[in-house]
């Protein structure tokens, strides 16, 4: 009977694996049609010098091994770290402060959720081309309010100077993209049980241990998938910078999506491009590796 | 205690208030420059309220730039990616939660992964991908490519979303003689609705927000979308800053009014699952 009854289990549970396959199909198709297919293909690519129409010369991991000791590369890449933890920061911080802000009752809250999440809502082209109109160096309205409230005596031209360009983008792309990592912290904190802060009042914690071993704690698991996401979303970033500086001037905001994206299709080095490509999935991949360490997350 | 909570109180508006005006002075700035006239946005002293106040370049939105078929271009592909990643999100969440099977730790690891390619790469594959299957330069081509693309972030969220629901649901079912599908589509979809619909959103922003692949794939001028439309003002010989921002407050509109009318439901939704992991 026992044995019959196992046996029943057994055939049920293989119905219900089959199942499982059967609800997965359609993304596992998705995937390999759209996803995983254009990645094989990527790596393909990155082993030719090919200008896709006329030029297929192998070269094998010719492009690759260049890479590391590409001057132009590695300083690419340098900058995207910078840009990239920069971003990140900003987001955390701006993201923290009002979604605890945000948290409380208070009147008014609702019209002020909608303001702080507005940057979401605008296209990055249109943020680009915003922030550039306003940092124009002639007409631009950031100047005129400077200059009033005595911050520059003359006006300055933003985007075009080499050690003000970088943190102008930087900037922008924080103002872009808090709004997600604030609408994750604030959708933690309110699944947070209050008896907990009840609890740890009554032990005698003060805000700020409240927050360092009831918040940061109960928010880790989101926050962990978050700050992975944000950061290899952002260490990929191409449109915004692209649209305001176009890399420039000089160097000084050429992140290596900007690179790669110059060299397939400016240059027609698609193979380069792709090899580059592919180094900066290895990137984000390691980064996704290093915060999972660090933040011990299974 | 009742001192220190207001004291409080005005503190956090402070602080708020000082991150508002970040927020809010360049809206209105962009605002502002919309209804100029060129003369107007090229003022020494910038001017806050034009006068006299002119849509002239709202009417040119629609008629020197057809800029409605855009409008029209970038929702088709935004409402259709929406519906085809967020089903395949919907079946492959609640798929990964309710049922033991090889391959699933692989597969949700394998979702982040996607998440790591640069699209400046995959856009090249990805042209060669659609002409095999004869989709470039169709709208039904980007739409895959935005489902594609965004099904892995839509899938993660679901996910949590799928966890929240106790699975004795589904056992009680079960035992009445429900299938899997009927489980899934009468018994725990109904439940999520919230969880869904935050998802839907934040796929229809992605893809209102896409620009380097719509940039690529497309290249007949019936279809391109609003994001490729507003570059091609920018790159034009000389920028008209008030034409170019009437452009960028009428496409940023629909978004903000979507979010405005379903922004409970948008917060509430996010609450809902995201977070249990």
């Amino acid at each position: 009977m026992a044995n019959l009854q196992s046996r029943m289990e057994k055939y049920k549970n293989k119905r219900y694996e089959k199942d499982g396959y059967l609800f997965i199909f359609p993304i596992v198709f998705m995937l390999a049609t759209l996803i995983i297919y254009p990645m094989c293909y990527g790596v393909y690519l990155s082993l030719f010098n090919t200008n896709l129409v006329n030029k297929w010369k192998f070269v094998g991991f010719k492009y690759y091994i260049e890479a590391f000791t590409n001057p132009d590369f590695y300083s690419s890449v340098l900058l995207t770290f910078k840009f990239m933890i920069l971003v990140v920061i900003g987001h955390f911080v701006v993201g923290f402060i009002l979604a605890t802000l945000l948290n409380r009752e208070f009147k008014g809250r609702t019209i002020m959720r909608v303001i702080f999440m507005l940057p979401w809502f605008f296209p990055e082209v249109v943020v680009a081309l915003l922030f550039t109109w306003i940092m124009n160096p002639m007409y631009g309205v950031l100047n005129d309010i400077l200059i009033n409230i005595g911050v520059i005596s003359s006006n300055i031209s933003w985007l075009g100077t080499k050690e003000l360009a970088f943190p102008a983008i930087v900037f922008v792309c924080i103002w872009k993209g808090y709004p997600l990592v604030m609408t994750m912290i604030l959708a933690g904190l309110q699944s947070i049980s209050k008896d907990l802060y009840e609890a740890a009042e009554i032990d005698g914690a003060g805000r700020w241990k409240q927050f360092l071993y009831v918040t940061v704690p109960s928010l880790k698991p989101i926050l962990t998938t978050v700050v992975i996401l944000d950061s290899v979303w952002w260490f990929k970033q191409y449109t915004q910078v692209f649209t305001m500086t176009a890399g420039g001037p000089g160097k000084a905001t050429t992140l290596i999506s900007l690179g790669i994206y110059k060299t397939a299709f400016t240059d027609l080095r698609f193979g380069k491009g792709a090899a580059w490509g592919i180094l900066v999935f290895f990137i984000c991949y390691l980064i996704s590796l290093v915060y999972k360490v660090v933040l011990k997350d299974e | 205690m009742n001192k220190k909570k207001l004291i409080e109180n005005i503190l956090s508006w402070i602080v708020l208030i000082f991150f508002a005006i970040f927020i809010v002075v360049p809206i209105l700035w962009m605002i502002s420059t919309a209804f100029k006239t060129e003369a107007q946005t090229y003022s020494p002293t910038p001017i806050w309220v034009p006068k006299p106040i002119t849509l002239d370049s709202f009417k040119k939105f629609f008629n020197t730039y057809s800029f409605g078929k855009m409008l029209k271009n970038s929702l088709v592909s935004c409402v259709f990616s929406m519906i085809i990643c967020v089903t395949c999100a919907c079946f492959a969440g609640y798929g990964v939660t309710r049922f033991k099977f090889r391959g699933k730790k692989q597969l949700m690891s394998f979702l982040l992964l996607t998440q790591m390619f640069p699209s400046v790469m995959l856009v090249v594959p990805f042209y060669s991908v659609l002409s095999n299957y004869h989709l470039t330069n169709k709208l039904f081509g980007l739409i895959i490519v935005y489902a594609a693309t965004n099904v892995a972030f839509s899938t993660w969220m679901l996910v949590s979303y799928f966890k929240t629901i106790p699975i004795e649901l589904d056992e009680a079912a079960r035992i009445d003689g429900a299938s899997s599908f009927r489980i899934f589509w009468n018994i725990i979809l109904p439940l999520i609705v919230p969880g869904i619909s935050a998802v839907a959103m934040f796929v229809l922003f992605s893809g209102w927000n896409e620009y380097m692949y719509s940039s690529v794939l497309l290249s007949s001028d019936d279809l391109k979308t609003i994001t490729v439309g507003i570059i091609s003002l920018n790159s034009q010989y000389q920028i008209k800053w008030n034409d170019l921002m009437a452009a960028s407050v009428i496409s940023s509109l629909p978004l903000v009014i979507l979010f405005v009318c379903f922004q409970k439901y948008f917060i509430a939704g996010m609450t809902g699952g995201a977070v249990k992991n």
